[in-house]
């Protein structure tokens, strides 16, 4: 019973059989067509071969008179075969004169006009189509014709539209129940995959044989998008990992710093300044929350609503000037390159931090004396490049791919200040923007790039 | 000055409250939204520190929303968890003058609020700022200090313009991010610091008197005091 349920409840089979009760509509609807034109077309051509017949022989006795006519009659009835013609002929009397009738039937209709009549005689069950003449001088003529003779060819008519639509019922069928357990086979397939996804396997993908059609198209839709949750997932779970590894550092060391003040109880002076040291690792703390719900904030696309017609080749002259006095102090030679008004669509407090941020990257891990370079480039296509080149340790070409990543800090950078959120800003940034972070060498050093498209920006929203 | 304090965390209330009182304020404290209407609808103050989220019915933009409605223009400084730049604009938009993420450096709260305070009672409408020997002519952008004319770079007029329209207080450097460059990112370098020294340099020759004091935990000064 389940079983027979859930056969009626397969959208597959439900189409099919759709489809075969379709096929028999319309192969109704010909059957009924072609019945009615075969039927009229029998039918008419029977009824002309009896006026025929009446015509000839209404001549005949125009020109032989009765008895010509008698004999040509008996003649004709001598040659034929079976019952399945009938002649009569009789006086005005109906007494029957030749033919192989023995008597005018009686209640013969009449015929309306020049048409055949049809009547059930004795010994014709399937009835007679009959053409009555009276002729000249009273006489009375009949020619008719057994319509049993096209019983077998009706017959044979009903028994081909019969088999036709037993066929195609069959074959309708069987194809539904084919096609259904395909479909089943498949999607049991997807189902199974999905099962184990939820399950916790995120690496499994769809079963897509590469063949194009509508299914295989959904599972390869389905399985672009197992990739993005994937990478999502392990991108939220390094994340997570990070940040506890990066807050664990600062609130350990808050712990202990508080803890030691409480076991050992120092002095007031030292312990004002233990005090400080503490709230300085909570400022660390906190530093990377903004950093993080920043991050999260640009993830979202929420900063979007904000976009405006911004000069980027300002906004970046703005940044390097705000940089200016402290590259100076570091002795770091600092340039700025721009090419006029770069117009992007954008947010220019964003702007200004990305480039801050790869600023102040630079600033950091360039030697004294290094050269820091900033540029805004308009490309040919309309999209604006903004670029940061140093001549400081560079990121290993391993890395780069790596530094966009929450919380990553290179080996050069151990020991520097910051939390290892600074790349994924700007990155994050460049995004929002609907642009990229190119990460290039700069032999020595790095070339940090940030593409932005053409001003209306708007093909990334 | 005369400071509410609207602020449902008692521990930070009374730290805020603690604090303030310390730096010669009178706080009144307010811990929900009713009370806190109430209080600032009824008596005259010079700041209002507002919690956003606060029991009691109403929240701290509500508040807001209803004293501007009704006419009180009393400078509000916003206290909040969230911290998204959409928040921010919500909360300024409501009628707040200045926004502070929590948690914060009492310091920043304290500059701040002398900042609001400062503003109402609306003590420079001149064409000139003076402090002390320093004098700076807004029109003609002139800055002279005795009768040494200074020369300063457009933003440098600037950032002594917001210390010199601040003599006398605290101001942070992210009030100095905010007003002088108008980014709302903190910078991981002390870019602001140097900044502050180049225009030192230029303001404090070897045998002058230190216009910009340096306050340990918060930010800076331009005063004329010793």
């Amino acid at each position: 019973m389940n079983s027979w349920n859930r056969l009626m409840h397969s959208s597959a089979l439900t189409w099919a059989l759709g489809y075969v009760l379709l096929g028999l509509a319309a192969l109704a609807a010909f059957a009924v067509t072609l019945w009615y034109t075969w039927n009229v077309t029998i039918y008419a051509a029977r009824e002309e071969f009896l006026l025929d017949d009446a015509q000839r022989l209404t001549a005949v006795f125009a020109r032989e008179g009765v008895d010509g006519l008698a004999a040509r009659i008996n003649e004709r009835v001598a040659m034929q075969i079976a019952g399945e013609r009938a002649l009569l002929l009789t006086d005005s009397q109906y007494h029957r004169l030749a033919g192989n009738l023995d008597a005018w039937p009686p209640h013969i209709p009449q015929p309306q006009g020049n048409h055949a009549v049809i009547a059930n005689l004795p010994g014709h069950p399937a009835g007679m189509g009959l053409v009555p003449r009276t002729l000249p001088g009273g006489y009375h003529l009949l020619v008719g014709r057994d319509l049993a003779l096209f019983l077998p060819l009706e017959r044979r008519f009903a028994w081909g539209l019969t088999a036709a639509v037993t066929f195609l019922f069959a074959v309708g069928v069987a194809g539904a129940l084919f096609m259904r357990r395909e479909l089943l086979r498949r999607v049991q397939g997807i189902r199974t995959t999905a099962a184990a996804i939820m399950a916790g396997d995120l690496r499994r993908r769809l079963p897509a044989a590469g063949s194009g059609d509508e299914l295989d198209t959904l599972s390869q839709t389905i399985n672009g998008m197992l990739d993005h949750i994937e990478r999502l997932i392990h991108g939220i779970s390094d994340v997570s990992n990070s940040i506890a590894h990066d807050l664990r550092t600062p609130l350990a060391e808050l712990r202990s710093r508080l803890e030691e003040l409480t076991l050992t109880r120092p002095e007031p002076a030292e312990t004002f300044g233990e005090i400080e040291a503490a709230v300085a690792d909570l400022d660390r703390v906190m530093r990377i929350f903004a950093a993080l719900l920043r991050l999260a904030e640009l993830d979202t696309g929420a900063r979007r609503s904000g976009f405006v017609q911004v000069d980027a080749a300002r906004v970046a002259a703005e940044v390097v000037e705000f940089y200016e006095p402290a590259a100076e102090q570091k002795g770091v030679a600092f340039s700025f390159q721009s090419a006029g008004f770069a117009p992007v669509a954008g947010d220019p407090v964003l702007l200004a931090q990305a480039l801050s941020n790869l600023i102040d990257n630079s600033l950091k891990c360039v030697p004294e004396r290094g050269a820091i370079r900033v540029r805004v480039d308009k490309r040919d296509d309309g999209s604006v490049a903004i670029e940061v080149a140093d001549n400081g340790p560079g990121i290993a070409a391993a890395d780069r791919p790596k530094v966009t990543e929450r919380f990553f800090r290179g080996d050069a950078s151990r020991g520097t200040p910051g939390v290892g959120l600074g790349l994924s800003i700007v990155d994050a940034v460049a995004k929002l923007h609907g642009g990229v972070l190119e990460l290039l060498d700069n032999h020595p050093g790095l070339r940090a790039q940030m593409v932005l498209p053409v001003t209306d920006g708007r093909s990334s929203r | 000055m005369k400071i509410l304090l609207v602020e449902d965390n008692e521990r930070v209330a009374r730290f805020v409250t603690k604090g303030l009182r310390e730096a010669g304020h009178t706080v009144e404290h307010a811990d929900n939204g009713r009370d806190g209407l109430f209080l600032a609808a009824s008596e005259p103050h010079d700041v209002i520190v507002m919690d956003r989220m606060l029991p009691g019915n109403i929240d701290g933009l509500g508040i807001i929303e209803a004293l501007r409605k009704a006419g009180n223009r009393t400078p509000i400084l916003i206290l909040s968890a969230l911290d998204a730049v959409d928040e921010r604009i919500k909360g300024l938009r409501s009628g707040g003058d200045d926004y502070l993420t929590k948690p914060f450096a009492f310091g920043e709260l304290l500059a701040r609020v002398d900042a609001l305070g400062r503003r109402s009672s609306g003590s420079d409408a001149g064409r000139t700022l003076q402090v002390g020997d320093l004098r700076m002519d807004l029109l003609s952008r002139r800055v002279t200090r005795g009768g040494r004319a200074i020369t300063l770079q457009p933003r440098e007029f600037k950032l002594l313009e917001y210390l010199m329209r601040h003599a006398n207080q605290v101001v942070t450097r992210t009030m100095l991010l905010e007003a002088v460059w108008e980014y709302n990112f903190d910078p991981q370098t002390n870019v602001v610091d140097v900044h502050i020294s180049k225009l030192r340099q230029k303001l404090e020759l070897d045998s002058e008197r230190p216009l910009v004091r340096t306050v340990r935990n918060a930010g800076y000064m331009l005063s004329d005091h010793e």
